[in-house]
């Protein structure tokens, strides 16, 4: 059920997008960090589902905040002259990392699992 | 199904939708976007860019004043060049004039010498007589001198021929009485040269002789007929 909602998101958000109008490349740039933020909102959502300690407000306050907050500080390093998108995308980055890592040995695990089951 | 299970579903869905329309905003952006035109460009880039063209200009513009100088260096040439010809013209012109291969006019005088007729008793006017009023003349400063109409020249001679038969002057012209000496020059000069004690036209005068010396404010004097040859000088 869950999956089909994503699905439906991405599907309309895809087309949504399409048809928008064209932002300036000056504005391109903030909209990349927004996206790194939110990209790493979700899969730390996902990582967090994973550890069962999910939480929704967390997880929406997180996803908003995130990027809002790295577009501010895209903004005030270009007002300073200091390139601070760098060290955002160089800390969600790494946090994307991380939760994927989570992910991956959640998985992993999973199937370790299955496998010794299957063998007894 | 549970009501947190469905709240969740649709946040689920509402971030994948937002998270979608941004990506393929930003998909689109970088497609579409011609890094090289201006309209898209951020401002450093275009400061660069302007600078760029500021270092061109001012490269081009450099190069042009260079070749404007060269320009203007060749014009002087030029003109210095005409200058030196024109000065040069002059030269030949006055060189031409003193040499006396041109027709020249200016203020002089004219003496007029006459032989007296069946005068036995008085001698002739010969060479001598004409060579000294002209050196004479040309004491006095005279610029161009001429007899009969034969322009006097640096090479002209004045030789008697057949004994006071007749003068011959520049090689093969005779001449004969009256002899007509024009000369340009200050005619009060030429003429104290010329009369006055020593002077030779009163020394003619006194042997019997038809002189007259008139003073004129403008005399023609004519060109040299022939061609001036140099057959041994070198260089």
């Amino acid at each position: 059920m869950i999956f089909i909602a994503i699905l439906i998101g991405c599907i309309l958000g895809a087309i949504l997008g399409m048809n928008a109008p064209m932002i300036s490349y000056t504005y391109s740039s903030y909209l990349a960090i927004a996206i790194i933020a939110a990209l790493d909102s979700v899969f730390g959502g996902i990582a967090s589902v994973m550890k069962k300690n999910f939480d929704l407000k967390i997880f929406i306050s997180g996803f908003f905040g995130n990027a809002i907050l790295a577009i501010l500080l895209t903004i005030l390093g270009q007002k300073l002259n200091v390139d601070i998108y760098l060290a955002a995308i160089v800390v969600f980055v790494w946090r994307m990392f991380m939760n994927l890592g989570i992910i991956r040995r959640y998985y992993v695990e999973k199937w370790t699992e299955k496998l010794t089951k299957k063998e007894k | 199904m549970k009501k947190g299970k469905t709240t969740m579903i649709i946040t689920a869905g509402i971030v994948c939708f937002i998270l979608a329309i941004v990506m393929t905003m930003q998909f689109k952006i970088v497609n579409e976007t011609d890094i090289t035109s201006i309209e898209n460009m951020r401002k450093t880039e275009l400061q660069e860019e302007l600078a760029n063209w500021k270092t061109k200009y001012e490269e081009t513009n450099q190069k042009y004043e260079e070749t404007k100088q060269k320009i203007d260096e060749y014009k002087a040439n030029q003109e210095s060049n005409e200058q030196a010809a024109q000065l040069i013209e002059e030269e030949l012109e006055q060189a031409e004039m003193l040499m006396g291969t041109t027709d020249v006019e200016g203020q002089g005088i004219i003496v007029t010498v006459r032989d007296l007729e069946n005068e036995e008793m008085v001698e002739n006017i010969d060479s001598g007589d004409l060579i000294l009023i002209i050196n004479s003349l040309r004491a006095a400063g005279a610029e161009a001198i001429s007899i009969n109409d034969e322009r006097i020249i640096t090479m002209s001679d004045i030789v008697d021929i057949n004994e006071g038969g007749y003068i011959k002057v520049n090689l093969e012209k005779r001449i004969f009485s009256p002899y007509v000496i024009k000369a340009i020059g200050d005619p009060a000069y030429l003429e104290s040269s010329l009369i006055g004690n020593g002077g030779h036209v009163d020394k003619l005068k006194k042997a019997g002789h038809e002189i007259s010396i008139e003073q004129k404010d403008k005399v023609t004097i004519n060109k040299y007929d022939e061609e001036i040859k140099t057959k041994y000088i070198v260089d």
